[in-house]
């Protein structure tokens, strides 16, 4: 059997506020497969953001371990854990996070900037461009290359996001609340173009949402209450 | 890359960063400009120094040297081409009648050509002079006309009467004439039969034989020239061999340090008495070294004045750096989810301070060295719009406005511009380093 693309194992996270050690997540195991659509429910404060977090690399558990492709890579140096989330994860959060002084082309293009040299990059520029500007296409902005996160609706910025997620060719997307802060028309046609996206590559998927629609469109539901997985 | 990329789109949508480019731009442009006007001017300055003087001179020789026994001391050296002996005296010089002596010119020092009535007044022999020092060429200075060219043989009585020449701006000012009398009003020592010591006055009738001009106003103004046996008759009438000063002319002018040490002891040796070590040897550097040193001092002040600019400027970059920063901070979450370090992300701010600082220098230096290089058109530019005369050149008989860049300076200023900079942009830099990317990634 082939190992799954991103798995958790008894991963436990703790804060600490004060004198206090407020647990977060408390041992969760997760996996998902390669090519797979996992919904994560539960209610606020649960710790979904949180447990994505620490499956995206962004934040270390305190306790467990988070595997790629079968390899354990919580223990790795803060170096590599930035090359592997830039290889195996993209990213998209409620709030685009796109950066304002960019343009819609260059907000993507800037996935690609991460990890090359100047050097480098200009040497591909032009492949690169080319890669950032069909993404742009096939989310359906073609002709909004060169708008900037402030002449674009909450829907189109949500696009940007997911084709500046996808530039780096990650295995894994990490969505959390892709829709959140989308009326029900928009959300759909975003939530339409994940799952048109997710098909066409083959990519794994991880959702957090509250919208229990869009939760059944999804191989998987798994449910999170209290920091643990409940179903 | 994307450090580059986010640094300078940042900057080029906040205008006001501008502010730090400016600052880094003026401080560079000034340094190098100032600078290399003060540098031009100090290289100007020695050579009009030299062209006044000896190669090396000897002084301080006491009261019993021999000019025989002393010259064949210096001709032993090697580098030695020629030598002359002087007699070396100061006081007032002064038409008769006139009292009290003129003032100096108001503003101007005997440091800058400004003269003092208390005249240096050299004792020489025209021709071994002019074998020595650009004597010759001082007496023919195309700039002297010809009602004031000195008659020849140089310093040769006229009716009986002693001659001096006299500089020619002091001539001009003082409205000097050949052939006017003027008096000399000196003092001698002299010893009693009880062997105490008093002063003498001594004045000595004088007839202005001619002008002389030298490049160094500062020596034109407070020298005159007198033959050396008028002199010898009025002060030390008993001392025929007796000699206060050698003019040392020598083949390489690079080896006149060594020169000169060669030649102190050569002189300790000829003039010792007693065990005691008299006479001293001195390069043109070192005998004008208070003067040439003043005014590289006047460069070094300049030079922090204007690094203190620098600094000034750099705060101005910190201070629209730190509010880019604060403004900034929410993009440290999503650009370490895409893959950046959370502390390579921070970088992006010290790169952004780098920017501003590498614009700012390559502005200010070419803005410098053109500013440099038409100097004199600037100058001349003011003067026309303005009517200020930035840098009066006559006074230091100069064609142009000096300039000398040095490229060893230009790095230098660099250096400290990115220095600087960088320290400056590594406080906002290290505030953003701080801030944990979780927290904009929540939201809010
Ligand atoms: N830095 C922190 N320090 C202390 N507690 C924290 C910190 N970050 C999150 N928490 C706590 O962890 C819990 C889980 O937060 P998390 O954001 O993961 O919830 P969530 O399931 O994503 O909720 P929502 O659906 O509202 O986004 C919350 O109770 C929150 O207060
Ligand atoms: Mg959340």
């Amino acid at each position: 059997m082939s190992s799954p693309v991103l798995q958790a194992v008894a991963v436990k996270k703790h804060y600490r506020l004060a004198k206090h050690e407020i647990p977060v997540l408390r041992g969760i195991d997760l996996s998902v497969q390669a090519g797979e659509t996992v919904a994560l429910l539960g209610a606020s404060g649960a710790g979904k953001s949180t447990l994505l977090h620490v499956l995206g690399l962004l934040d270390p558990p305190t306790a467990g371990e988070v595997h790629f492709d079968g390899q354990r890579v919580d223990n790795l140096t803060i170096g590599q854990r930035a090359a592997l989330r830039h290889r195996h994860v993209g990213f998209v959060f409620q709030f685009y996070h796109l950066i304002p002084e960019l343009t819609a082309l260059q907000n993507v293009l800037l996935a690609r900037m991460m990890t090359t040299s100047v050097w480098q990059f200009w040497r591909q520029r032009k492949q690169a461009k080319a890669a950032a500007t069909a993404l742009l296409e096939q989310v359906g902005l073609g002709d909004r290359l060169r708008h900037r996160p402030s002449e674009l609706s909450g829907g189109e910025r949500q696009r940007v996001a997911i084709a500046r997620a996808l530039l780096a060719e990650p295995k894994v997307v990490l969505a959390d609340e892709p829709t959140g802060n989308l009326d029900s028309t928009t959300a759909r046609g975003v939530v339409d173009l994940i799952f048109e996206i997710q098909r066409q590559r083959g990519l794994a998927f991880l959702l957090v949402t509250h919208d229990e629609r869009l939760a059944q469109r999804c191989h998987r539901i798994v449910r999170m209450q209290d920091g643990v997985v409940v179903s | 890359m994307y450090r580059l990329f986010l640094a300078i789109r940042y900057l080029l949508t906040r205008p006001i960063n501008l502010l730090g480019v400016a600052g880094i731009t003026i401080s560079v442009w000034a340094l190098v400009v100032v600078v290399s006007l003060f540098s031009g001017f100090i290289d100007i300055i020695e050579r009009h120094v030299h062209a006044a003087s000896a190669d090396i001179v000897v002084s301080d020789l006491p009261s019993w040297t021999s000019w025989p026994k002393l010259r064949s001391a210096l001709a032993d050296e090697g580098n030695v081409a020629g030598c002359s002996p002087r007699l070396l005296h100061y006081g007032l010089l002064l038409r008769p009648g006139h009292r009290p002596p003129p003032t100096p010119l108001p503003g101007r020092g005997a440091l800058h050509g400004g003269d003092q009535p208390f005249l240096f007044v050299l004792g020489i022999d025209p021709i071994a002079e002019a074998t020595v020092t650009g004597f010759a060429d001082w007496v023919a200075h195309t700039d002297i006309p010809a009602d004031l060219r000195g008659s020849t043989p140089t310093l040769a009585t006229e009716d009986g009467v002693p001659t001096v020449l006299i500089g020619l701006d002091r001539m001009r000012r003082e409205g000097l004439r050949r052939g006017d009398r003027v008096v000399l009003t000196t003092a001698n020592q002299r010893s009693d039969a009880n062997g105490n010591k008093s002063a003498e006055k001594v004045q000595i009738q004088l007839v202005v034989a001619g002008a002389f001009k030298t490049a160094h106003n500062g020596f034109d103004g407070n020298t005159v020239f007198v033959a050396d046996a008028t002199l010898r008759a009025r002060l030390f009438p008993d001392a025929p061999d007796f000699v206060q000063e050698v003019a040392v002319r020598c083949h390489d002018e690079t080896q006149l340090k060594a020169t000169a040490d060669r030649l102190q002891r050569a002189v300790v040796r000829a003039v010792e008495k007693n065990q005691a070590a008299y006479g001293s040897v001195e390069t043109w550097r070192e005998k004008n070294g208070m003067f040439l040193a003043s005014v590289e001092h006047q460069r070094g002040l300049l030079q922090i004045v204007l690094i203190v600019i620098m600094v000034v400027a750099a705060f101005l970059m910190l201070a629209t750096l730190s509010m880019m920063v604060t403004e900034k901070t929410s993009d440290i979450g999503i650009l370490t989810a895409m893959g950046g370090t959370p502390s390579g992300v921070t970088m992006v701010f010290l790169a952004c301070g780098l920017v501003i600082t590498l614009v700012g220098v390559v502005v200010g230096t070419i803005g410098g060295i053109l500013t440099g290089v038409y100097l004199e058109e600037v100058r001349q530019g003011v003067r026309w719009l303005t009517g200020i005369d930035l840098f009066p050149i006559d006074v230091y008989n100069l064609e142009r406005v000096p300039c000398a860049i040095d490229p060893w300076w230009l790095v230098q200023v660099a250096g400290m511009a990115f220095v600087t900079g960088g320290l400056v942009s590594a406080i906002p830099a290290l505030r953003a380093a701080r801030h944990d990317p979780l927290v904009s990634l929540r939201g809010i």
